[in-house]
């Protein structure tokens, strides 16, 4: 044999075993993950901003521009109107069309970016602004039929821009006036002269945690008792309007949060209440009595990071829960049991199976539900719908996929629902239990994201944009 | 006399004409992509319903469609419907808040409260989950577009025989991409 061949014979088992020994080391050494980076919490470089060193003074600032008073009557006192169900009701007739015409601006007022609606008061419309330029949460107290801006009251705070700044309504009674402002100050006014009361910061005092967009809460004013949900320290509690003196806590063990809904009254089993959609559960709180204050029921099941649209009460004790960003429906009975209250899960469901809704409250009106179906309703995004509200996932009728609206508000008036899209085209709509039927519809204006709740008195019409609010004259003749 | 090339210039020169033919080759080829007749596949934006088909059907895997973002439409969200998980446990860069399957979104803290997303192509399947919750929840500024750096170009293209809304079809090769953002739904870019 060839001693070269003979020799590679020797080597080859040696030379065999210290590849697969090479390579077996290597294959164990070798990590094809080496380079991944873990999707772990901190990747996107969040550092939490400073504290801003501010002094707020809630309250500080004020001027008057004018005493007018218009010979009004009509109130819509705050978020949805006196009853809480952002219906208009009126003797006064309103228009069934726009007759091929854009209706007359009556006035217009540049706002800071935001979607604050109107409150008004015997032809006095109050708005919570955020002044860009002071940096300020204002107060803006406009004649109705005019818009001549009367007076104003304001303080300095920080808001830095997040889809709109602004975005609460004020409660408005004969004595006094109540706001929440984007950062959670509240601000109680005497009505007819815009004297500052008292101011509460609820981040301060309350250890509240204002919500991702802001403070949605619109306050409430109930027989002269401010009522708040602070989340944090309290879920709920009642302030004298007149003294600034907190009458009621409620506790809050479960610590739930602020959320953007609004706080509804409502009377049920003998019971007067208030409920409130918070993050982390929805309860109702005793709204009188030597238990004011107290937790008369409650439940986490209904637990969403975002809510925006406030709870629809039904005489029968159902309560109707939605919210956005996938979270679909929830449908609760509440029955009264020897003075206590049970509470059931009537229904789950989620977007596209029933009514929901991400911005707007739906509203309740001759036995039906009326409200606009969020983006991620499938088949159904955007249509305007009607359901049964004992069962919320039987859709009556749907507007169909040639009138779908984005998230902008509608009120039920003269028995017409009256609904603004996003870019300011107001829709009439016929109030019907059988089917749509859209009366008409004219774009106002160049508008976006109009979105703040509408405001209805004396058949004038107080809407907004993200950046300016209107009037209309609505009034038939 | 003639004059003596030394080898630096020799290779100086060499470098120097490669780099020039290459350039110009770059160019024609680019110009032959965007002035020929040719004709490509592309996605209406517009008409897409991110039912995810683009990321099961395309015969290259993974798929040249690839999610791309429309900046000037985007919120700059911290709860951003395109990033996160709906029921997602908090907003930040946890795998199990992730929509994206591959990890193909990077989210990049900008100042309070605006973050910026980041499509990284490489990881990105255009399975259109990142779409569809983008346009639920935001301004859906992220969209799907078939990368003609990657498409085959094939003559029946395989995703739009299954395209549920008739959102792909040939355009000029001059056309290749309907970006958001820059137009109104209808018009060409």
């Amino acid at each position: 044999m060839d001693p070269f061949l003979s020799k590679m014979i020797k080597v080859l088992p040696y030379l065999v075993i210290f590849t697969g020994v090479a390579a077996l080391i290597f294959w164990i050494g070798y990590n094809p993950t080496r380079n991944f980076l873990p999707s772990e919490p901190g990747r996107d470089g969040f550092t939490e901003a400073g504290a801003i060193d501010e002094n707020i003074i809630i309250g500080e600032q004020f001027e008057q521009f004018s005493t007018t008073q218009p010979a009004f009557r009509e109130v819509w006192p705050r978020f949805r109107g006196s009853n809480s169900d952002n219906i208009y009701t009126s003797d006064i007739p309103l228009i069934n069309s726009f007759n091929n015409q854009v209706p007359e601006i009556l006035w217009e007022v540049e706002m800071g970016e935001g979607h604050a609606g109107a409150a008004i008061y015997e032809g006095l419309v109050y708005v919570l602004d955020y002044d860009e330029e002071l940096r300020a949460d204002m107060l803006r107290c406009f004649a109705l039929d005019t818009g001549e801006e009367i007076w104003r009251r304001w303080y300095d705070v920080q808001i830095r821009r997040n889809h709109g700044m602004s975005r609460t309504v004020p409660a408005v009674t004969e004595d006094y006036i109540l706001t929440i402002g984007p950062r959670g100050h509240v601000m109680c006014l005497d009505r007819e002269t815009g004297d500052f009361l008292w101011g509460l910061d609820l981040e301060a005092e309350y250890n509240t945690e204002v919500p991702l967009w802001y403070t949605g809460q619109c306050p409430i004013i109930e027989n002269g008792v401010a009522i708040l949900a602070p989340g944090g320290d309290a879920l709920m509690i009642g302030v004298d309007c007149a003294t600034g003196n907190v009458i009621w806590e409620t506790p809050n063990p479960g610590e739930w949060e602020m959320s953007h809904s609004s706080i509804m009254p409502f009377e049920f089993g003998g019971r007067k209440m208030y409920v409130y959609s918070a993050s982390g559960g929805v309860a109702g709180i005793a709204a009188d009595g030597q238990d004011a204050g107290k937790i008369l029921w409650q439940t986490s099941q209904w637990n969403q990071p975002v809510i925006a649209a406030s709870p629809v009460l039904m005489p029968d004790g159902k309560i109707f829960l939605t919210a956005g960003y996938g979270a679909g429906s929830m449908l609760l009975q509440l029955t009264e049991n020897n003075g206590g209250f049970d509470l059931e899960v009537l229904k789950t469901f989620r977007p596209g199976e029933g009514m929901s809704s991400e911005q707007q409250t739906p509203i309740l009106a001759d036995g039906y539900m009326f409200g606009v179906l969020p983006k991620d309703a499938r088949t159904l995004r955007n249509q305007m719908v009607c359901v049964r509200p004992e069962d919320p996932t039987e859709i009556v009728w749907s507007s169909g996929p040639t009138a779908r609206f984005g998230l902008g508000p509608f009120i039920l008036a003269d028995g017409k629902f009256y609904l603004l899209d996003d870019d300011a085209t107001l829709v009439i709509i016929q109030k019907s239990t059988t089917g749509y039927v859209e009366l008409d519809r004219v774009k106002l204006f160049d508008g976006h994201d109009a979105w703040g709740p509408l405001a209805i008195a004396d058949g004038f019409m107080v809407l907004r944009d993200a950046d300016r609010m209107v009037c209309i004259d609505i009034r038939r003749n | 006399m003639s004059k003596r090339i030394d080898r630096r210039n020799f290779i100086r020169g060499c470098a120097r004409y490669s780099l020039g033919f290459g350039l110009a080759g770059l160019v024609g080829f680019t110009l032959k992509d965007t002035t020929s007749d040719e004709w490509v596949w592309q996605i209406d934006p517009f008409k897409c319903t991110s039912c995810g088909r683009c990321a099961t059907h395309c015969v290259l895997n993974p798929s040249a469609v690839k999610c791309v973002h429309a900046y000037s439409l985007c919120g700059y969200c911290d709860l951003c419907g395109g990033y996160l998980k709906p029921g997602h446990i908090s907003r930040d860069t946890a795998a199990e808040n992730q929509l994206c399957p591959t990890a193909a979104i990077e989210r990049k803290f900008i100042e309070e409260p605006y973050y910026e997303y980041k499509i990284i192509e490489d990881l990105c399947i255009g399975c259109a989950k990142c779409v569809e919750g983008c346009s639920a929840f935001g301004n859906g500024s992220l969209h799907l577009q078939i990368r003609h750096n990657l498409c085959v170009n094939c003559n029946e293209c395989a995703i739009a025989r299954v395209c549920p809304s008739d959102a792909i079809s040939r355009v000029p090769a001059s056309l290749p991409y309907k970006i958001k953002g820059g137009f109104e739904p209808g018009s060409v870019s």
